[in-house]
């Protein structure tokens, strides 16, 4: 049994591990960081959800920070967005808190073992095309003002862009922030998937606009973990300044690694930790 | 310098002070064996029963104001959930300078969430 400073060092370098893991697959750190804080550094799953929602407060804004100034992040698309998540966020709280008062710790394991499989979808099919084909706007379009354009340096032209149906997206997004206050992620694959395939956005404004909404989302749930007792001081510590600076070294080396190799090693580890998750779960192991 | 830019340094400036606050009282809580009475062994193990539960505003306010290891890393902790909140803020700011009706409103509803799971909803959850 790890305590004291060797435990805080065994947090610190799985968080920045999962944060540089995290950014090189855009995935964002807390998904991967909760099961290996629990599988292997032996962190109760209270803690461990509470450490990893809010160190995406950090990566999220650290990242937000240089997506506005490039202009392609859709702020009224975020905003009207954040209805949903923070909402989906309260409620997703108070449900885990619910699970874990009555003892159902293992519905968590399961729901996340399933997250992480689930995940593996949009992290093979990430990339793929890069501009969506133009559908008719819809009356949302006009009312909700989706409308944006950012200039994309890979494909060297302006890209004229509008969101479509965004009461669809919306239900997603409430789902996001569900998922997002019952186990402690940012929950952007899903966050990215709403704005992709319901409303029919190119995948740069999905990323970064997803990244922006990622840290309002997670304040509103940690602001109810912290009232609950679910974040741990010197757990939270090493996993915030971890997976921020595991990011970082992440976005540094991105342009030089091969990404497919990444990938590949990325969705074999979400699948393996996916499967312990589940086992956990059932008290198998 | 226009309002995106002041959220973008916003957001910086919160995440910087956040971790300069909580790897200083990292180090000072090491460095003194220890923070607000309690061992390392005690802070820093799997069953720890030191959490975010007994850090009440007023324990904040005196470990801060004692400088103490427990003291920087809840205020640093705090400083980081301030952060996107001051952005919403910044927001709600931003569309009603800019006359849009329409999303002042959508961003105060957001502010409202956000307020809500703050203030609200802590006094409902803590039973004992």
């Amino acid at each position: 049994m790890l305590t004291g400073l060797a435990l805080f060092l065994s947090v610190l370098f799985s968080s920045i591990l999962a944060g540089y893991l995290g950014s090189l697959t855009g995935l964002g750190g807390g998904t991967i960081l909760v099961p290996i804080l629990t599988l292997y550094d032996g962190i109760p799953i209270i803690y461990a959800t509470g450490a990893s929602l809010i160190s995406t407060i950090s990566t999220s804004s650290g990242a937000a920070s240089a997506y506005i100034k490039d202009r392609i992040t859709n702020v009224k698309l975020g905003m009207s967005l954040e209805i949903a998540t923070t909402a989906g966020s309260i409620v997703g709280s108070l449900t885990v808190a619910y699970i874990y008062e009555h003892h159902l710790a293992y519905i968590i394991y399961i729901i996340f073992g399933i997250v992480l499989i689930g995940s593996i979808y949009p992290t093979i099919t990430k990339g793929k095309r890069e501009l969506p084909e133009p559908k008719p706007q819809d009356w949302t379009t006009r009312f909700f003002q989706l409308y944006g354009d950012y200039y994309d340096s890979a494909l060297g032209k302006q890209v004229n862009y509008w969101g479509i149906r965004w009461w669809l997206g919306e239900i997603i997004m409430f789902f996001a922030g569900f998922i997002s206050g019952l186990l402690g992620i940012g929950s952007g694959a899903l966050k990215v998937l709403g704005m992709d395939y319901a409303m029919n956005l190119p995948m740069k404004v999905t990323t970064t606009t997803s990244n922006f909404m990622i840290g309002v989302t997670a304040a509103t749930g940690s602001s109810i973990y912290w009232a609950l007792g679910y974040i741990q001081p010197l757990i939270a510590a090493p996993t915030a300044i971890g997976v921020l600076l595991g990011a970082l070294i992440g976005t540094k080396t991105l342009v030089k690694l091969k990404n497919r190799r990444i990938r590949t090693i990325f969705t074999i580890l979400l699948g393996f930790l996916g499967i312990q998750m589940i086992l956990r779960g059932l008290g198998i192991v | 310098m226009d309002i995106n830019d002041v959220i973008g340094l916003s957001l910086r400036i919160g995440v910087i002070v956040s971790v300069i606050l909580i790897a200083t009282g990292s180090l000072l809580t090491f460095v003194e064996h220890g923070s607000n009475g309690y061992s390392v062994s005690e802070l820093l193990s799997r069953t720890s029963v030191v959490n975010s539960s007994t850090a009440s505003f007023n324990f904040i306010v005196n470990s801060v104001s004692q400088f103490t290891g427990l003291g920087l890393i809840y205020l640093g902790l705090v400083v980081l959930i301030a952060t996107p909140v001051i952005r919403v803020m910044l927001s709600v700011l931003y569309f009603a300078l800019d006359k849009n009706l329409l999303y002042t409103i959508v961003t105060a509803i957001v502010l409202f969430n956000l307020l809500i799971a703050i203030f609200v909803i802590p006094i409902f959850v803590v039973h004992n």
